[in-house]
């Protein structure tokens, strides 16, 4: 049987422009806040964490961000005040 | 474009397009082998491919351009982020099975996805079944032998056949929208293998549809992100109320996105004689989207006691709940196209909701 040669289907990946910030090593005295996604149970279980990491860490909760959808992203000015009053956000989806 | 505005696509920062896209030796040139080679690579859909070959892609990308114009980034499709230049959208037309004539609609079909508008990271993310709908408008339609009559959803055709497979291949391979990987889709669903349609202008008593998105070309495409089409019948009334009636009661339901996204968009695709029935009443396009607008409702404490999770507009708040609530919150959400061939029979297409469709005019 011959040899064949053909393209992948795939192609090349570009490179996000934004990067994700570090993760601090203690979270101690740091100020955590919740971005709230919208989804029915997402505030209950980060809700949840952000007790428990209040309780065992000692973080300051600093109050929950809500972006309305998980479909689509956090509108910027709403990141920005975020970014200005957290060291630490949770997010995430639960259906 | 019908709207401007939306969410933003993750930026990307060049150099772009500038690398070769990879190329394989496969040591077996038989189809067997070919398929299995894909498969272990988790590519393709599952079914046969038509190898890519240099001089078939080459030939793919004469239609439009040609090799100066290979490289050039199409757009950038998340959630890989993959590089969709022209060369490999005409690598994967070719595994699809195109015929050279179709593959301008591909480029400018996903043109339409690299819209921010159309949201296609949610799309392909969501646990929605959503597919996008490639709908061919103009004299590209008998130019490249797209059906826009008799069964224009269903299979026969090879244009409309290829077009939607080579559009979702496109997603799988470029995009990262495998199933368990960047598509988390719970059941999927029969359009995410192809999902492609004609707009039967010849039969249609109104202007184009692109003309009434604002669009003035030769051939246009439209992609709108929704659920598979729900088919209405009515084979007993002359008049529009009753027969727009049946189109209302598919959209005003809760089985659908749109009913905690009130302000997502609905296709209605009304048959030839439908329309024809229509348009004999002096009944215009924006006619039957304000009836429609009018008539497919709910109570509004249906949808509240259905969804806690909800995006409207906030003068639904004031809405008692006895109020009949508007399932979308504007006429202008209702688009309206005539597709298809004889027969009593139109259909309603959902929408996944946080997505806005996109008609672009045809590349050249």
């Amino acid at each position: 049987m011959d040899s064949i040669r053909i393209y992948s289907p795939e192609g090349n990946v570009g490179r996000p422009a934004r990067s994700l910030a570090a993760s601090p090593d203690v979270l101690t005295g740091l100020r955590l806040g919740i971005l709230d996604n919208g989804k029915p149970n997402a505030a209950a279980l980060m809700e949840r964490m952000a007790e428990q990491l209040t309780l065992r860490m000692n973080v300051e909760f600093a109050g929950v961000f809500s972006k309305g959808s998980a479909a689509t992203p956090c509108e910027e000015p709403l990141l920005a005040e975020i970014a200005e009053v957290c060291d630490l956000v949770l997010t995430g989806s639960a259906d | 474009m019908s709207v401007s505005e939306g969410p933003q696509v993750v930026e990307v920062e060049g150099p772009v397009g500038a690398e070769p896209e990879p190329e394989l030796e496969l040591a077996d040139a038989s189809a067997e082998s070919i398929l299995e080679y894909f498969e272990e690579r988790g590519w393709g859909d599952g079914l046969p491919l038509v190898p890519p070959t240099r001089d078939r892609v080459d030939r793919m990308l004469e239609t439009v351009g040609g090799e100066a114009a290979a490289g050039e980034v199409v757009a950038t499709l998340p959630p890989r982020f993959g590089l969709a230049t022209r060369r490999i959208l005409a690598v994967n037309a070719v595994l699809a099975g195109c015929p050279d004539a179709v593959f301008p609609v591909l480029v400018s079909a996903v043109r339409a996805l690299g819209n921010p508008a159309l949201n296609l990271r949610g799309v392909n993310a969501t646990t929605h079944p959503v597919a996008p709908l490639v709908i061919v408008h103009g004299e590209v339609v008998a130019r490249a032998g797209f059906n826009a009559g008799l069964g224009t959803f269903g299979p026969g055709n090879r244009a409309n056949a290829t077009l939607g497979r080579a559009l979702r291949l496109v997603l799988l391979h470029v995009a990262g929208a495998r199933p368990g990987q960047g598509d988390a889709s719970t059941q999927g669903q029969p359009s995410k293998y192809a999902y492609c349609v004609a707009e039967n202008v010849d039969a249609s008593p109104w202007e184009s549809y692109p003309r009434s998105m604002g669009v003035d070309a030769a051939s246009a495409v439209t992609v709108y992100c929704g659920e598979n089409p729900h088919n209405f019948h009515d084979m007993e009334n002359d008049t529009p109320g009753p027969i727009l009636d049946k189109a209302a009661s598919v959209m005003a339901t809760l089985g659908c996105n749109n009913a905690p996204i009130n302000t997502a968009e609905f296709f209605v695709v009304l048959g030839p004689e439908h329309a024809a029935t229509l348009a004999g009443s002096g009944w215009t396009r924006r006619d039957v989207q304000s009836y429609l607008y009018e008539r497919a409702r709910l109570p509004a404490q249906a949808f509240r006691a259905a969804f806690e999770s909800r995006v409207r507009r906030p003068w639904y708040d004031a809405l008692a709940d006895a109020d009949a609530m508007p399932i979308t919150d504007h006429p202008d959400n209702i688009r309206v196209l005539v597709a298809g061939g004889p027969g009593k029979h139109s259909c309603v297409i959902p929408s996944w909701g946080m997505t806005r469709s996109v008609t672009l005019p045809l590349e050249s």
